[in-house]
């Protein structure tokens, strides 16, 4: 994750230019490899890699699926791009998006929701929970020492059987025995910006947060130190920054994000109700956007657009024809490999011309 | 209370301990000979899933023996897969990581549809092999302690006692020959054994195949013992328990085994308690290995910072 700030402006824009070529060239070679898995084990082929490209803007309601995706997509990666600009490898956004959900739930089923403030106050109850989820990894790793990938980790799987916990026991239930809780009042849930369509008061929420991630990160000294720690805290250290102090905080900020995107889920036109497992594994995306986009935040948008139709895409085409959704999963694997790596097209024909065989191994 | 205590001390809750310990302890050993040479392996859990695909795919096949290798003979694969990206492709190792976990995530999913034909969930179509377990009935012998011994010694995996086996088998190497001194080296300060000669890539890429056929070899006693075939997302988080396991043990194969047997005793726990205490909600009980390791990584991380102070480091 090398983002060395560039004075000469022609440099910088040669190397944004490569930047945009390895992330197509791995989008190519992805996508090479998903229709030869396709090919191979489709019984319709063709069907299946037609309705993986084009399905996603055949239809109203699936252009809004999309744009819905766009904006989730944005705030878990704005959430991964925070931690990562200070080399935190902070997994916590899932668990933040769970518990941000379970906040927002309470605030907007409790008397408050069916007030005109109720919108807002879920929201704010959502943040406040994601961030404090995001803080106690850091604040454990700051104090402590201890390694914030098994701990965020395991805050994620503590806070989906906390959502289901409460799901049984406490939230209120239209009948006894389902996994949903009952709609919110209209007044807390986000309205729709395009009738009939998820596009909701989301992608505002989404945008604002790409410019004050932005904003914090590249217009104010807090950024200025979370960039320096994240390049070389050793000489963030020397120069008087307290690197801990980065840290916590950007975990919190990003916890803060990602309790934001709970709010989005449950309050958004998708489900307007709190569910088990809401998130459906859309929050580890974060990491694929956030590490194409070079944890920039301006990047973040461009490379959800993209991977929000490939996700689209397909789903519609698990729905329609034999092909598993999950193959995407292949894809994105490749696609962080590749782009996360030092690859370029030139370094793989150097590749398969030099030395085939045992290449791991020096 | 004399119902846990009873359950606890039993022959049966042993033998539950064994079996939940069996892949962490696999695939803790796995972590720590990745970690002990630089290179944090944060796709055990990614790896153990393949190798229980693989070896639960295997075994519809082929004997069980054959399977178990194959499991883990696939995570060593990752395990190379990982060192090209991280060392070769200068990627960062920890993205690697988690771009073979994703992997794993949707790639058992897709490959299970289509061994199963469809099937998206469980492996329960495939008519899948088991690891048998060792029945040392023959400990009845002993006049006076063979039974005691029997009920506590027979009836566990193969790869139990091969996990057992390697606790010992990695110590020395580690301890007692001269790689284990490289590969202990590289990971302290590179640039030393650089100087001395020692290929540092070389090393790290060899602990990471074996750190994968570990975490593989985990998976497959995962579904050919603890369960028998293939659930999606079934190792449920516990390749990052071990990659806690492994620090919480000090990163010394004594200490995964002593780590690793914590949490699979807090796993059996889990497992016998609904039985115990059917007012304890399950998702609670679910959550206790989760909750355990955050709590052993925190309880460790200030011992650590103690033992820092007091050596004068901090």
């Amino acid at each position: 994750m090398s983002n060395v700030p560039s004075i000469d402006k022609s440099s910088r824009f040669k190397a944004v230019q490569a930047e945009i070529g390895r992330a197509l060239g791995a989008l190519a070679i992805a996508l090479v490899v998903t229709a030869v898995i396709v090919f191979l084990t489709s019984k319709s082929p063709i069907e299946a890699l037609t309705q993986l490209f084009t399905a996603p803007i055949a239809k109203v309601r699936t252009i809004g699926l999309w744009v819905d995706d766009i904006a989730k997509l944005t705030v878990t990666g704005l959430a991964f791009s925070l931690v990562f600009q200070a080399r935190q490898f902070a997994m916590g956004v899932q668990g933040q998006v769970y518990v941000g959900g379970i906040a927002a739930s309470y605030v907007v089923l409790s008397p408050i929701g069916s007030t005109p403030l109720g919108l807002a106050a879920g929201v704010l109850a959502a943040m406040a929970a994601g961030a404090l989820y995001g803080f106690l990894p850091g604040i454990a790793k700051a104090r402590l020492g201890a390694n914030e990938i098994v701990s965020s980790l395991m805050l994620n799987y503590i806070a989906i059987e906390l959502c289901n916990f409460l799901m049984r026991t406490s939230l209120p239930k239209p009948q006894p025995g389902v996994l949903t809780s009952i709609d919110f009042p209209s007044e807390s849930v986000f309205p729709a910006l395009v009738e009939k369509t998820r596009i909701d008061l989301g992608l505002i929420f989404a945008i604002v947060s790409v410019i004050v991630v932005w904003f914090a990160l590249y217009r104010t000294s807090w950024g200025l130190k979370l960039r320096l720690v994240g390049h070389n805290s050793r000489f963030a250290e020397y120069a008087g920054i307290k690197s801990t102090f980065i840290m916590v905080s950007a975990m919190t900020a990003s916890g803060a994000l990602g309790g934001l995107l709970g709010a989005m889920f449950v309050q958004g036109q998708t489900w307007g109700k709190l569910t088990v497992l809401f998130e459906g594994g859309l929050a580890f995306e974060g990491i694929l956007v956030a590490i194409v986009a070079r944890s920039r935040p301006l990047a973040v948008p461009i490379v959800a657009v993209f991977y929000a139709y490939l996700r689209q895409g397909a789903a519609l085409m698990n729905v329609r024809t034999d092909v598993p959704a999950e193959v995407i999963g292949v894809v994105t694997a490749i696609i962080i490999l590749l782009v996360s790596s030092s690859f370029s097209l030139g370094f793989v024909t150097r590749l398969f011309g030099a030395k085939p065989a045992g290449s791991a191994a020096k | 209370m004399m119902e846990i205590l009873v359950t606890v001390f039993s022959a049966t809750f042993f033998v539950t301990i064994i079996r939940t310990t069996t892949p962490l302890l696999l695939a803790t050993l796995g972590g720590l000979i990745a970690d002990l040479s630089g290179a944090l392996n944060v796709a055990l859990e990614g790896m153990m899933l393949i190798g229980c695909l693989t070896a639960v795919i295997v075994s519809v096949y082929a004997p069980w023996y054959v399977a178990v290798p194959a499991g883990a003979g696939v995570g060593a694969l990752l395990g190379l897969v990982m060192a090209f990206f991280a060392y070769r492709l200068k990627a960062d190792i920890i993205l690697v990581g988690f771009a073979i976990n994703i992997l794993a995530a949707g790639g058992t999913v897709f490959a299970l549809a289509l061994a199963t034909g469809g099937d998206k969930g469980t492996s329960i179509n495939l008519k899948s092999g088991a690891i048998p377990p060792l029945d040392l009935s023959g400990l009845n012998a002993i006049p006076g302690i063979g039974p005691f011994l029997t009920s506590f010694l027979s009836g566990h995996s193969v790869l139990s006692w091969v996990a057992a086996f390697l606790v010992f088998a990695i110590w020395y190497f580690l301890y007692r020959t001269p790689w284990g001194l490289w590969l202990r080296g590289v990971g302290e300060y590179p640039a030393a054994p650089e100087a001395a000669g020692i290929p540092v890539t070389r090393v790290r890429t060899l602990s990471l195949v074996v750190s994968g056929a570990l975490a593989g070899m985990g998976g497959a006693q995962l579904a050919m013992f603890n369960y028998v075939g293939f659930t999606r997302d079934m190792t449920a988080g516990r390749g990052f328990i071990a990659l806690g396991a492994v620090l919480l043990g000090a990163r010394h194969p004594v200490g995964a085994l002593l780590a690793a047997l914590l949490f699979g005793a807090f796993e059996a726990f889990a497992v016998l308690l609904p039985g115990l205490f059917n007012w304890m909600p399950a998702e609670l009980i679910r959550m206790i290995p989760f909750v355990v390791t955050i709590v052993a990584l925190v309880l460790f991380s200030i011992r650590a910072q103690r033992a820092l102070a007091l050596r004068g480091l901090r």
